[in-house]
């Protein structure tokens, strides 16, 4: 009975988690990011790649992108962070918090105000579900699933993106430009 | 004295030859992105980079491995292994939290990898160093 309630809790938790991917599940491509809302270098991946991607191939069914939540100790808000971004992906709004948490990260890195940050773009009815599903510990529980997940990929750092491709899988050298990333895709797609 | 820029040589060749393996076996587009993430370049030299500078990592490796033209090879080493020196010493001065592409992908610019490219640079010096000596030697003995 404890097994299957396991296996109830991991499928609803599974569930969960793909309210935070983007794109069609059957794509030729699947992008992994493990990612830090604290991190410079995500935003940076967020703005330049993630962004223009998701026009050029999620939108389009060749990219299933999947996001991976993985704060990094050393941010003392990141968690936080992760919790409330996965607690608005359960009202539909993980995109825009997203987004959100990005542009503003330098202020809410520095004043910790990350509940004022997110609720800032959330009706009062979607601020109060939010605020309650950022303390469940199930939501806790999906953050620290991401981050085994994290651990069990070898994931060192932040943002790592890996690609699979046919069961083949690329680690994605951070900080590249969109535009070669881009002529890989566009390589890997035209095997 | 022969024999330890011999035994010096080779494992400077061992190194390079390893070096373009790892480069050479993933797709080069992975590579010139590596590059790419320094920014230094603009976007046309680093993928033109991603596609030779492992095939010139391996002719250095051969030559290296082989003894010919000895000298001209330790040297041509000894200044790209100073290039990358620099270069990663400039990134790891500015934060930057790129892959070293040393060999391959997934290893983080840190001390360490600094140390490493350090103490290849310093061996890559000392055989250029012997290679001449021995040259000159070879030729006032001539």
């Amino acid at each position: 009975m404890i097994a299957g309630l396991a296996l109830l809790l991991a499928a609803l938790s599974a569930g969960a988690s793909q309210l935070r991917n983007r794109g069609n599940s059957s794509a030729p491509i699947v992008m992994d990011v493990y990612s830090d809302f604290q991190c410079p270098a995500c935003k940076a991946l967020y703005e330049r790649t993630l962004v223009p991607l998701s026009y050029d191939y999620i939108d389009r069914g060749k990219v299933y992108l999947v996001h991976h939540e993985f704060p990094l100790p050393q941010h003392a808000h990141a968690m936080e962070a992760a919790c409330y971004a996965c607690a608005a992906s359960r009202v539909g709004k993980y995109e825009q918090v997203c987004e959100l948490l990005f542009r503003r990260q330098e202020a809410w890195a520095t004043d910790g105000k990350v509940d004022e940050t997110v609720c800032s773009i959330l009706t009062p009815a979607e601020a109060r579900k939010v605020r309650a599903l950022a303390k469940d510990p199930a939501v806790l529980a999906e953050v620290n699933q991401d981050i085994q997940a994290g651990h069990s990929a070898q994931v060192s750092q932040t943002p790592t993106v890996i690609l699979t491709y046919r069961t083949k899988q690329y680690r994605i050298p951070g900080g590249a430009s969109y535009d070669i990333l881009r002529r890989f895709i566009d390589q890997l797609l035209a095997n | 004295m022969r024999y330890f820029l011999m035994v010096l040589r080779l494992a400077l060749a061992a190194v390079f030859v390893y070096a373009a393996y790892t480069k050479l076996r993933q797709p080069w587009l992975l590579f010139a992105m590596s590059i790419d993430a320094y920014q230094i370049l603009p976007e046309w030299m680093a993928l033109w980079l991603g596609r030779t500078l492992p095939w010139l990592e391996l002719a250095l490796g051969l030559l290296l491995a082989s003894g010919f033209g000895l000298k001209y090879a330790a040297a041509a080493a000894s200044v790209l292994l100073a290039v990358f020196l620099t270069v990663m010493a400039r990134s790891y001065a500015e934060g930057m939290k790129i892959d070293c592409a040393c060999f391959g992908l997934g290893e983080v610019i840190s001390p360490v990898t600094l140390t490493r490219d350090g103490v290849l640079l310093a061996l890559s010096v000392a055989v250029t160093i012997l290679a001449m000596r021995k040259g000159r030697t070879t030729s006032v003995a001539a």
